[in-house]
């Protein structure tokens, strides 16, 4: 074979080895955009607020006071106030809603003998969707489904907490209950209530909560935080209140 | 006469280097893989999606970034570098340059390098593992060892 034959035929080979080249090269760079493309795209999470914001004011106690708002379950007037800091991404606190709160539920707000309060703390540097979950959670609140979305968050808590943006879900546990879609997914995907639950966050930090679940339990002039999120330190921690209602009173008289 | 024009000199052209192919696909794959945790730094694609390990706290550790630049952004640029250097080489008066093989060991050796002490971060440091870190780990070794026959080429130039 002459020498032009030779290098005839090497062009030929290396044409025919750079086609393939180039396809395998384009069914990567396909399937690289199409990846990219769609975890850009479907995990979008667009104008919905993921992260705390800037509050003004909140460096004004009674400011702050206003602005956080915690959502109560009972009687307003209980004599008793659990109040709950925490994170709906959070383990800890699926398993304080999923076993704990149904105690204080039946036993203690049903009967009229505390009401139970419950403050965003989302954990936003360990727990990137829980800010969202709690924003999604106020805007339940804003068709009265609040606790129906609350215990829908922590009891799906596996199904969620790791995907990127769980928005779907969100919205899915929102068709669930019955909530009006439109509304609620235009709140969803919107930064409304990320002020409150920000204004929530920052009141957290102030009362030195640094985990969740958080618990303090409040009455008769008493403010504890109990070291644990347990039924028996909460009905030790009102034991401690009522105990000291009577010498309080009778101060007082 | 410039390293390249030796490498062609008046040798038939032959077969593109099967090597630089693959490491052309490699890096496009790994180019991909940066970029997606690029977005992320960027907040184009939300909390990163795991379903092994937790690349949130890799990807808000201290070691997510050199600085201000986040450590994908130096995957991505070294992806793209590792891509065009093999696309150069594969072009038919490159397709012997010694330059090219060079700087293709070199960077994927420093890649690879790169990515190992990642990879120690991530196993006795942060105690926390990013699949998208351990696949681009996985890619620039690859690299690296598609690389090898680059050292043939050298010494078969050389002498």
């Amino acid at each position: 074979m002459s020498r032009s034959e030779e290098r005839r035929k090497a062009r030929e080979q290396g044409g025919s080895d750079m086609t393939k080249f180039y396809v395998i090269l384009a069914v990567v760079a396909v399937v690289g955009i199409g990846a990219v493309g769609y975890s850009i795209g479907s995990t979008a999470l667009g104008a919905a607020a993921t992260e705390p914001i800037e509050v003004e004011g909140l460096d004004d106690q009674d400011m702050l006071v206003e602005m956080a708002q915690g959502v109560t379950k009972g009687d307003e007037d209980a004599p008793i106030t659990i109040i709950e800091f925490g994170d709906y991404a959070c383990p800890g606190c699926g398993g304080f809603a999923m076993s704990v709160k149904p105690q204080v539920e039946l036993l203690l707000v049903e009967t009229g003998k505390a009401k139970f309060v419950f403050y965003d703390f989302p954990l936003t540097s360990i727990h990137p969707t829980s800010f969202l979950a709690a924003r999604s959670a106020r805007c339940a609140q804003d068709q009265d489904k609040f606790w129906e979305y609350h215990d829908a968050l922590f009891r799906n808590q596996t199904s969620w907490r790791l995907e990127a943006s769980p928005i779907a879900q969100f919205l899915a546990f929102g068709e669930d209950l019955g909530l009006e879609g439109d509304d609620f997914e235009a709140c969803v995907k919107s930064d409304r209530h990320a002020d409150v639950v920000s204004a929530n966050m920052r009141l957290g930090y102030e009362l030195r909560v640094s985990s969740t679940p958080t618990i303090m339990v409040q009455g008769n002039g008493e403010f504890l935080m109990l070291p644990g999120a347990t039924f028996p330190a909460i009905q030790a921690a009102i034991a401690q209140i009522e105990e000291s209602a009577p010498a309080d009173a009778g101060g007082a008289n | 006469m410039n390293d390249d024009e030796q490498s062609v000199g008046s040798a038939p052209v032959g077969a593109p280097p099967t090597n630089r192919m693959v490491v052309a696909v490699l890096a496009l794959g790994g180019f991909f893989v940066a970029l997606y945790l690029f977005a992320h730094n960027l907040g184009l694609g939300g909390p990163i999606v795991c379903g092994v390990g937790d690349c949130a706290t890799v990807q808000s550790s201290q070691y997510a970034t050199i600085g201000p630049v986040p450590v994908s952004f130096v995957g991505v640029l070294g992806y793209v570098v590792l891509l065009a250097l093999a696309f150069v080489g594969l072009r038919p008066d490159h397709r012997e340059s010694r330059m090219i093989g060079g700087l293709l060991l070199v960077g994927s050796l420093g890649g690879g390098l790169f990515s190992a002490y990642l990879t120690y971060l991530e196993a006795f440091v942060i105690h926390a593992w990013c699949q998208y870190c351990v696949i681009s780990a996985i890619i620039i070794t690859l690299i690296f060892f598609a690389s090898i026959p680059e050292v043939a080429r050298l010494k078969a130039r050389s002498s």
